[in-house]
């Protein structure tokens, strides 16, 4: 686990942030059921470091009921992005938390029924009446019962309330769109209850996490603000040597290196574990490696304890090219950007290089004693892939890219691109945004860098209140071919402006479907509609970003025609619509 | 010992370190709230390795209070 500076350090900094200009900006707001100071400044330097502009708003000493009921509290006028509700056992259940078994089992049941449903109703009412995403945290279930051994025997215990109420909230606000449960339960069993909670700085100032652990608790939160952001990590690259086995395979050969069957190998073999879960969660596996590429195939493919196999890796490099070329390629060839890269690697040599040519990639050591390190240290890398809602699409991700390989064999077997669209058999389904694929939307314009005409960023809100607009359409498309499924990989936005005029507000792909023609055959599809509801133009922007390049030219290459800031065009126009796919 | 305890002062306190005697304290260094003195609390346990009881902290009212706690410790 990576150590944490000491919180004074981070208070420090806190009076030391400039107040940048940065493009990424959050404003996040702290309630909490007892002192959470530090918390705040803790979070804004962390937000300073990856350049996102934080704006703060902490409410009083235990308001938080108040803060929430109150539709003209400072809360709502502060009208956060993202609030942190902090609370504690000791909050909710007063005194009885000292001495439960004053009530009976019963009434016990029914007071945590009673607390649990007004958590979950003050969960939603913040979420109704503010536009701020709620990450609420769960009871950490304490070691103490006032009974001791007896604890385990007794019907519905001090241990069983506080695991109901965590279950009662859990099953209450899982499909809550907004609101997402912190499990401050694992973050007090990973730390230790002794050590998050000091009982002299409980007393001395109601603090109840104690201060050496406030920049741990700000580093797991910071997860969701970076999730909200939509700075998401996609890619893991792995070296192979000392990082996915122990040992050198050029040195120790097939049956020398260590995987399973000894202490050493073991913790590997955890480690590939450990990947694979998430390779399974959708994010993708790479190898870039120096190495003769036959030997290190071979074990791959062949060794008895290998978990992860050919097929999990969507791109391998395994030669004795530049480390730093390696990965610009996997980049081209994943289409993924390298912000969006994890680098992995045993050799401190091989990280600080990559490190100082790519800075944008995120660059991990393989600790030296990886018996200790690995599992945990991954634990602290799962978090950097974490996004707010886990779609059908990121759990097939594998697949789609082992499909895209098969399709790139396929290209250079058929030659000319046209032949090769042809016998791909594309369809195009056009969907309404609905309950299923709004959350998908959402995911498309926050992460699309590339084939994205405007780059503009939606929340699932937004989305679910455009859908609702008649002035607005909202749409997206799932992508098949003779491969297989791509899955929703297009989305677009319409502003119907008026009787004349529609405007394309977000028209964005998905990598992994640019290049075959889709784009075209949905701006025909968009242009046929304006045609049928007698709209005379169709107009739409390209706003350039440092990423959005592929999309520079397709409204010049489809016969828009520019004028000032924006492309039109006239529906009256012939237009050529794509004949190798086909649109329902 | 001095000269350790007036740096995490002054670090803690964001205050310069020529500032600081042994009579500073909530009414002289304007970060010093009841927070502030809780973290300098932490980090003097920390660095000289002793921990004051609840009772101890609450005497505790000036930059003096510390060096005196400090000292009757190593006696």
């Amino acid at each position: 686990m990576p150590s944490e500076e000491k919180l004074s350090s981070y208070l420090n900094k806190s009076k030391l942030i400039s107040n940048s200009n940065y493009a990424k900006k959050i404003r996040i707001a702290i309630l909490g059921g007892f002192t959470l100071n530090g918390l705040e400044e803790t979070m804004r330097v962390k937000c300073d470091e990856k350049k996102i502009q934080c704006t703060t708003y902490v409410s009083g000493y235990n308001q938080y009921n108040q803060e929430i009921i109150d539709e003209k509290s400072q809360l709502y006028k502060f009208s956060p992005d993202i609030t942190f509700l902090i609370i504690d056992c000791r909050n909710v259940f007063g005194e009885l938390f000292l001495n439960p078994y004053s009530l009976s089992a019963e009434e016990r049941k029914q007071f945590v029924q009673t607390k649990s449903d007004e958590i979950i109703n003050l969960a939603k009412t913040l979420v109704k009446k503010s536009n701020s995403k709620l990450i609420i945290s769960n009871f950490s279930i304490p070691s103490y019962s006032p009974i001791g051994i007896n604890e385990t025997r007794e019907e519905f215990g001090l241990h069983d309330m506080v695991r109901s109420l965590n279950q009662n909230i859990k099953i209450g606000l899982r499909l809550e769109p907004e609101i997402f449960i912190y499990d401050l339960n694992s973050f007090v069993s990973k730390f230790g209850e002794h050590n998050v909670f000091n009982y002299k700085q409980f007393f001395y100032g109601d603090i109840r996490i104690s201060l050496d652990y406030i920049p741990y608790l700000a580093q797991e939160l910071m997860g969701y603000v970076t999730a909200v952001l939509g700075l998401i990590k996609k890619c893991i690259v792995l070296d192979l040597d000392n990082t996915l086995w122990g040992g050198i395979i050029g040195e120790d050969g097939f049956d020398g290196i260590k995987l399973g069957d000894d202490p050493i190998g073991r913790a590997y073999v955890e480690f590939q574990n450990n990947l694979l879960a998430l390779n399974q969660r959708g994010v993708l596996l790479a190898i870039n490696s120096k190495n003769n590429f036959d030997e290190a195939i071979q074990v791959i493919k062949e060794h008895p304890n290998m978990i992860l196999k050919e097929d999990n890796f969507a791109c391998v490099r395994i030669n004795w090219n530049d480390k730093v070329a390696n990965m610009k390629e996997i980049s081209d060839e994943l289409n993924i950007g390298l912000d969006s890269m994890v680098f992995v690697d045993d050799d401190p040599v091989n990280i600080e290089y990559v490190r100082s040519n790519l800075p944008e990639v995120a660059s991990i050591q393989m600790p030296a004693d990886n018996c200790h390190n690995n599992a945990s240290n991954l634990k602290s890398m799962t978090a950097i892939f974490d996004m707010l809602k886990l779609t059908d699409e990121d759990k097939a991700r594998n697949t789609m890219y082992l499909e895209q390989r098969k399709r790139a064999e396929f290209k250079t077997q058929v030659g000319n691109l046209e032949n090769f669209l042809k016998q791909m058999n594309i369809s195009v389904n056009i969907k309404n945004a609905d309950d299923f694929t709004i959350p998908r939307i959402s995911q498309l314009t926050l992460k699309t860098n590339q084939f994205n005409l405007t780059t503009r960023r939606y929340q699932e809100e937004d989305i679910r209140k455009f859908s609702q607009d008649s002035k607005k359409i909202v749409e997206c498309a799932q992508i098949k071919d003779k491969f297989g499924d791509n899955g929703i990989t297009a989305a677009y936005i319409v502003n119907k402006d008026n009787e004349q005029q529609w405007t394309i507000d977000t028209f964005l792909l998905s990598c992994r479907v640019i290049g075959r023609g889709v784009e075209d055959g949905i701006l025909s599809h968009i242009i046929e509609k304006a045609r049928k509801d007698g709209i005379s133009q169709v107009r739409g922007e390209y706003i350039k970003t440092e990423k959005n390049q592929p999309a520079e030219n397709l409204f010049v290459d489809f016969g828009f025609k520019k004028e000032g800031d924006f492309w039109i065009f006239d529906t009256n126009d012939q237009f050529k619509k794509p004949k190798h796919l086909v649109i329902s | 010992m001095t000269k350790t305890l007036f740096e995490i002062v002054s670090t803690v306190m964001n205050i310069p370190i020529e500032k600081i005697s042994d009579i500073s304290g909530p009414n002289s260094i304007p970060d010093w709230d009841s927070f502030n003195m809780f973290v300098l609390l932490d980090e003097i346990e920390k660095e000289f390795d002793v921990k004051f009881s609840l009772e101890e902290t609450l005497e505790i009212k000036t930059v003096g209070d510390f060096r005196k706690k400090l000292e009757e410790g190593n006696k």
